[in-house]
């Protein structure tokens, strides 16, 4: 076991090295140089060239990969350019934002997405399945920001019961959450209909019925239980989904959020940003299928003695 | 037979779940309800301002951000300041003068203090300038490399040689706000909680989302601010700031495209306020590469554009249509007369040019300019009834820049907003030897010298010299197609008292209250 935990380790550790070279590589070869984005147009090639070495961008690119690899092992991913503060901490600075918005659209995406779907299916043909099915079609085709927007002028400039934009407090969260949760939601109420449906029509939800239980207890403790197993996998890749992909609903509520941070530090190519962002959640993604591999092998003893 | 279970409690799914869910939830509110009396805080006496760009840095002198600026003059107070019709009066500095066509005097105004308690004087002076100077890494550095010597003139007089004329000096130190010279050697720590003598303190910042002020009881200039408070948010997405604005959130809002300014006109509660901006559009053209290098292709492009079509009907007049590359109000404006639209004749010149049809690319950078992507279609499609074939490449800005550098461009759309108050800048970047090998590859010998002259500290000989380059620019060399100059648009509400449209696009709040 401890060769296979080694050998996925190894693995784990070059799957990063290769991530950080392909970030590293990919930035240096965009076109457009960081100094230049800092500088006012038409500022001289003698500033360009001198905030250039200041920045360390005048050395070889395999000088700069060491140099940031030798950083990295030390804590230190380097100043952002534009905030002229540690990288880390203006990646980690943006953390509990998208935290709080990615818990606050999940709660949201289980609470009203399975109720939604669970009464689309056991009230066929009725209004509540029309109108589940409408809800699943408008979460999913209407555009985020067009949405976010819609809700603004609606809940914050015609009615004024929420504020437009920030982070301030709990009723900040409401109209950005919703917004991001709205396709998800969509998602998981149309699938746990469907899920529901086929689960319905088994022999053993037919046996539970003729038992006389109660159709609630029918639904909720049969059904679901085995229903729910798809619906479970997408509300899982949604997370990740959520906290890298809330990009648009960030901009539209001015919520200070990472993905919004890493957009803008690719447009303003700096660089120190971008590759805290993507080694942190590398990392972290490395991290947890080491663990998961991990576990494996304590549940299941022909990986371990595979 | 059973068997015996360990003494560990048991936990069931169920429990397990539930409390997991109030740890969950626990969390989330533990985040959000310590900052929830912020928000719920009452507004009397506090002024929110939503502006369009990220102000990133609390350093006066590394940035050359717009925002930034804003919010630094509420902080840090210049030697000189500028009002809105390009006078440049006393603010640290009671009084300067040329002594000679390089040396500079500034004598400082008495009994002011830092809002730490530190008295201001020619040390501040000093160090602000040495600074700005020395330190290269800093982005207003390669600005202030002109200066020679800056030596103490008494404590309150400061004496300060160039290494050539530097005419536009008192113009560039509008934007460069005096720091406490305590702030020498521990500068990392000073900028995180910043300390100015400015009207406003430091109160505290979320990067690149919020700044805090609160005023400064002790100010020198009596009556200021007549708030207590003053927020500025960064919110880069114009249909959340103006509904931020309608809502009554914010009291003032920047950079209103003109569409917006319609929609803001008709909310209640809103005015919109504008004015001239000392912004002009520039479309570049790449001299070095053929066929732009034809005289007779550039004016005939040129009389192929309707500008007064696309300031009506694109910019719903929130243009005006350019008579010189200098914004009218700043020293050296002159009225050498709007560019005709001439079809017929851009068709001649056209065939006298030998122009072959080729396509040349119009680059645009992304999103940066109000409709710049109608306007550039626009002129497209006039060039293409003339017989010049455009084609647009709307690109991210660093790629755009990219492609300008190498100069891999026809036409590049631009804009230039003469921050300073003063075209210098202007002129001696794009239109020198050294500036403009990374753009236009623009050369003149004779322009070159007459941006040299230009700088000396003399504004009847800087006004004579700007004038005849501009000739020359304008009439005989067309290099560049300066289309409008365009308005400064800002969305304001009601409550509002004494906020003043800038021509610099700043947002400026310690003369402003709120009823």
């Amino acid at each position: 076991m401890a060769r296979y935990l080694r050998r996925r380790l190894a693995h784990s550790l070059l799957t990063l090295l290769g991530v950080s070279v392909l970030v590293f590589v990919i930035l240096r070869v965009m076109p457009g140089d960081p100094a230049k984005m800092l500088l006012p147009e038409g500022a001289p090639e003698s500033a360009v060239e001198e905030l250039d070495r200041q920045l360390g961008l005048h050395r070889p690119l395999p000088v700069q990969y060491l140099i940031f690899v030798r950083d990295v092992f030390q804590g230190d991913f380097g100043q952002s350019f534009q905030y002229k503060a540690p990288a880390l901490q203006v990646v980690l600075e943006r953390v509990p934002a998208t935290v709080d918005l990615t818990i606050a659209a999940m709660v949201l995406i289980v609470a009203a997405g399975g109720p939604i779907g669970i009464l689309a299916a056991v009230r066929p043909g009725t209004r509540y399945e029309y109108g589940g099915m409408v809800f699943a079609v408008l979460g999913q085709s209407l555009p985020n920001f067009w949405l976010g927007i819609m809700l603004i002028l609606l809940f914050g400039v015609a009615l004024r019961w929420l504020p437009t934009s920030g982070f301030e407090g709990w009723r900040f969260l409401i109209l950005p959450s919703v917004t991001l949760a709205a396709y998800p939601t969509a998602l998981v109420a149309r699938l746990t209909s469907s899920s529901m449906l086929d689960v319905l029509g088994t022999d053993y939800i037919r046996t539970a019925r003729s038992k006389g239980l109660a159709n609630l207890i029918v639904i909720l403790r049969h059904a679901l239980k085995n229903a729910v197993i798809p619906v479970l996998t997408v509300v899982g890749l949604q997370i990740g989904a959520l906290l890298s992909g809330a990009v648009v609903t960030e901009s539209v509520f001015a919520w200070p959020g990472v993905g919004k941070l890493i957009v803008d530090a690719i447009f303003s190519r700096d660089f120190p940003v971008v590759q805290t962002v993507l080694t942190l959640s590398a990392a972290t993604f490395v991290g947890i299928n080491f663990l998961v591999d991990v576990l494996y092998t304590l549940i299941d003893p022909r990986i371990r003695y595979a | 037979m059973r068997k015996s279970q360990p003494n560990v409690r048991r936990v069931s799914r169920r429990r397990f779940l539930a409390r997991g869910g109030l740890v969950l939830g626990g969390a989330l509110g533990l985040r959000i309800f310590p900052t929830a009396s912020y928000g719920a805080t009452q507004r009397s006496g506090r002024i929110v301002a939503a502006v369009s760009e990220r102000m990133l840095v609390l350093d006066p002198a590394d940035h050359y951000s717009i925002s930034a600026t804003s919010v630094l003059r509420h902080i840090f107070d210049p030697l000189i300041d500028v009002t809105n019709d390009h006078k440049f009066t006393p603010a640290l500095a009671e009084s300067w003068e040329a002594i000679n066509n390089s040396t500079w005097r500034f004598t400082l105004r008495k009994g002011v203090t830092f809002h730490d308690g530190t008295p201001f004087n020619a040390d501040s002076v000093l160090y602000t300038l040495r600074r700005v100077r020395d330190n290269t890494k800093l982005i207003k550095a390669f600005v202030y490399q002109d200066l020679d010597a800056i030596e103490k003139d008494g404590e309150y007089g400061v004496t300060v040689t160039t290494k050539r004329p530097f005419g536009s000096l008192p113009a560039h130190l509008t934007m460069l706000g005096m720091l406490p010279p305590g702030a020498a050697g521990r500068e990392d720590s000073f900028f995180q909680r910043p300390v100015g003598t400015g009207p406003f303190q430091f109160a505290g910042w979320t990067r690149g989302e919020v700044v805090n002020l609160a005023a400064n009881p002790h100010y020198w200039k009596s009556g200021i601010p007549r708030v207590a408070r003053v927020s500025f948010r960064f919110i880069p997405e114009l249909s959340t700031r103006a509904a931020g604005l309608r809502s009554g959130e914010f009291h003032v809002i920047d950079r209103v495209p003109p569409d917006m300014a319609q929609t803001l006109k008709a909310s209640p509660g809103v005015k919109v306020q504008s004015l001239l901006g000392l912004e002009v559009q520039q479309w570049l053209f790449q001299l070095a590469k053929a066929p732009n290098d034809n005289l007779q292709l550039r004016k005939a492009i040129s009389l192929g554009i309707d500008r007064s079509a696309i300031i009506k009907d694109l910019l719903l007049s929130t243009a005006r249509p350019a008579v010189c590359p200098i914004p009218p109000g700043l020293i050296g404006h002159v009225n050498l007369g709007v560019k005709p639209y001439d079809p017929e004749k851009a068709k001649a010149l056209l065939r006298d040019a030998g122009y072959q049809g080729q396509p040349l690319e119009f680059v645009l950078m992304k999103d940066l300019y109000p409709k710049q992507l109608e306007i550039a279609q626009a002129v497209e499609s006039m060039l293409r009834d003339v017989g010049v074939r455009f084609e647009i490449r709307n690109l991210e800005i660093a790629t755009a820049r990219q492609l300008r550098s190498a100069g891999k461009y026809d036409m590049f759309f631009s804009g230039w907003a003469h921050l300073p108050h003063d075209p210098d800048w202007y002129f001696g970047q794009w239109f020198t030897k050294a500036g403009a090998v990374g753009l236009s590859r623009y050369y003149n010998p004779k322009v070159e010298q007459l941006i040299a002259e230009a700088r000396l500290p003399d504004p009847r000989i800087r006004a004579q010299r700007y004038e005849e380059l501009q000739r020359i620019l304008w009439t005989e060399e067309e290099p560049t197609i300066w289309p409008y100059y365009s308005q400064a648009i800002y969305g304001v509400r009601d409550t509002v008292r004494g906020y003043e449209a800038r021509a610099d696009y700043y947002v400026l709040l310690s003369d402003v209250s709120v009823s």
